[in-house]
């Protein structure tokens, strides 16, 4: 597992045309506990989990995601995406302490 | 040689495009025709409907709120909805979910929200994605706990105010909700 929480990665394909419908996946390193569990001292783990996701491509909101603990640990999703113009696509993850983190990667055509 | 032959044959009885049994023929051939249309736009039609098993019912307080909350009154029907999950989850902590569907993501058209609801979760409301036709398609794959052996529910709802479903029973082995 990986160890710093907020860690995220976004990957897409290395050749993109204009027009392409692309595939981009996503992970980023987070407990996702769900509040049920108790350590191994019989302390409560308190519910901390990834709320929600704001995937944003060239500045424009494309699709939001609302998450509870019932998504896995480090949480993984992917979706399609038409690329259509070269701009950053953005993500960012909020969790339910208030924490905010970002990935970004840039969506550029491939010279015929 | 056999010159007049042909001319023969063309003043035959094969010739003759108004003999009753051709003309029976043809009449019968275009009702069969029209008949396996017609059975067809039947198929189509009944195929919008719920086939196969019947649709999970309902197990709870909590979905059955959850379902109107989102849809209100509204049919839920299957269709359009793949959802795709393995029969058996060894691990309930980590369980792959890809929910794809063939609705149109269109400027006019588009699936504006993907609900993924686990009945027997503790918050059976997993997760909700909120979609637009920037997307180009509806593919999305992630990874989710699951409680115990449920049905799992993937719920799309079309700009236009459609709701169409895809359901899978899985069986889970190793609970991954505590």
């Amino acid at each position: 597992m990986t160890s710093n929480i907020g860690e995220a990665r976004i990957r897409v394909p290395d050749q993109i045309k204009r027009g392409d419908l692309i595939t981009v996946n996503s992970i980023i390193s987070h407990p996702m506990d769900t509040g049920f569990f108790r350590t191994a001292e019989g302390d409560p783990i308190p519910a901390y989990f990834i709320k929600h996701v704001v995937v944003t491509y060239g500045g424009q909101e494309v699709a939001r995601f609302e998450w509870t603990s019932g998504i896995s640990r480090d949480p993984v999703v992917s979706f399609t995406l038409t690329a259509d113009k070269e701009a950053p696509l953005t993500m960012v993850w909020t969790d339910n302490k208030g924490a905010i983190f970002k990935q970004s990667v840039n969506i550029s055509f491939a010279s015929a | 040689m056999n010159s007049d032959r042909p001319g023969r044959v063309l003043e035959g009885p094969m010739s003759q495009s108004n003999d009753p049994t051709r003309r029976h023929f043809l009449r019968t051939a275009a009702g069969l025709v029209a008949a396996g249309l017609a059975a067809k736009a039947e198929f189509a039609a009944a195929s919008s409907l719920p086939f196969g098993p019947e649709d999970p019912e309902v197990p709870n307080e909590k979905v059955a709120r959850i379902l109107k909350d989102l849809f209100a009154d509204r049919p839920i029907r299957r269709g359009h909805v793949d959802l795709d999950m393995p029969v058996v989850a060894e691990d309930g902590r980590v369980v792959p979910v890809i929910i794809e569907s063939d609705l149109p993501m269109t400027g006019d058209r588009f699936v504006k929200g993907v609900h993924l609801i686990v009945d027997h979760n503790p918050d059976p409301h997993v997760a909700a994605f909120h979609l637009t036709p920037a997307l180009g398609q509806v593919s999305i794959s992630t990874r989710i706990k699951m409680k115990r052996t449920t049905w799992v529910r993937a719920i799309l709802e079309t700009n236009t105010g459609e709701v169409w479903a895809g359901y899978t029973r899985v069986l889970v082995t190793l609970n991954g909700c505590g």
